[in-house]
């Protein structure tokens, strides 16, 4: 019996000790996975937030992204549009967080596949969104390209993806 | 030295015990591993419970309906013009619910709101709604399969539908 507690204890510590291994020294996966949750909390907001928070939150969205980011839309409902460049991003980051009145964003199924050099990232993930009162969400399949840059995930591309072509 | 009376019957459980574990618990337990580890492998591998959301499958379907997808409908054939089949996105937490109508290497195409296959036009009594689409002709991929709703009233820029790659359809719809 002694035995049996012993070799339950001794599992328990490996357990707790490979646990705190993943908290203190995270997968790139999962800082990656990290990331994405943060930014879709930060893209998730209510209408009474102020115009402070809003610009705040403008100012953060554009943190996530590159000098040299891509942006390419092509979704039916609003056509084919390219951001090309930080400033872009963060003009229309701008633009969105003034203009909608709340926002509801989740992404969804997001799997990661770190690059050879674990320095990038390829993300897929649906991208589940709502914007004001409106019960109906869009959904929309993603992909992202991230990249560590100077010990930072940021995005150097991201795409709508065509579910149906 | 003790000496048990052979006549002696042990102690009735309560009814209570009885009725929330049975006679015998080792033996309802055996019954709950089982009947949980039947349930996951079913959710996981068999059938994937859904709830229907939106206006593209009207009248068919329609929001707030519950269902479910089996995964192994196309174990050993390949899905069928006519099936009402689930379409993954990323992954199946949010999933498109369509019909097929066209197959691998078939064109599609609508005019005044009717659909034909090859040029030949696909009887769908399924549809119920008046349609005035005029698009196509689409010609589907060896893996591919054009899949589209049965709410063809709606305009064609606003109804999700198109060809899908095999190994996006994750099963077919049960009920």
């Amino acid at each position: 019996m002694k035995i049996v507690i012993r070799l339950f204890l001794l599992a328990a510590v490996v357990a707790l000790g490979w646990w705190l291994w993943t908290v203190f020294f995270p997968s790139p996966e999962r800082v990656v996975l990290k990331r994405m949750q943060s930014l879709a909390e930060l893209l998730t907001f209510k209408s009474d937030i102020s115009n402070l928070g809003r610009e705040s939150r403008a100012s953060e969205f554009t943190g996530y992204f590159s000098v040299d980011t891509e942006i390419v839309v092509d979704v039916p409902e609003l056509g084919a549009h390219t951001l090309s460049g930080r400033d872009e991003v963060r003009e229309a980051g701008n633009g969105g967080f003034a203009s909608a009145p709340s926002l509801s964003v989740s992404f969804l199924d997001a799997t990661v596949k770190i690059g050879p050099d674990k320095q990038t990232a390829d993300v897929s993930c649906t991208l589940k969104a709502s914007a004001g009162n409106d019960k109906d969400y869009g959904v929309q399949e993603l992909r992202f390209q991230w990249k560590k840059i100077e010990g930072t995930w940021q995005i150097t591309r991201a795409e709508t993806v065509k579910t149906l072509r | 030295m003790p000496v048990s009376n052979p006549m002696e019957q042990p102690p009735k459980p309560h009814w209570f015990r009885v009725m929330i574990i049975g006679r015998r618990p080792r033996r309802t337990m055996v019954r709950i591993v089982v009947l949980v580890a039947v349930c996951i492998i079913l959710r996981q591998f068999v059938l994937l419970p859904i709830q229907v959301d939106g206006i593209s499958m009207l009248p068919t379907y329609h929001t707030g309906q519950i269902n479910c997808v089996n995964r192994l409908a196309y174990l050993r054939h390949e899905p069928q013009r006519g099936d009402v089949v689930s379409v993954r996105l990323a992954g199946d937490s949010v999933m498109y619910m369509k019909r097929i109508i066209g197959l691998p290497g078939e064109s599609v195409a609508f005019h005044s709101g009717k659909t034909y296959i090859n040029g030949e036009p696909l009887d769908e009594p399924y549809l119920k709604n008046p349609c005035d689409w005029e698009a196509g002709p689409f010609e589907c991929a060896t893996n591919e399969y054009y899949v589209v709703g049965d709410n063809r009233s709606m305009p064609i820029g606003l109804h999700t539908q198109g060809r899908a790659e095999r190994d996006r359809i994750v099963g077919k719809v049960l009920l």
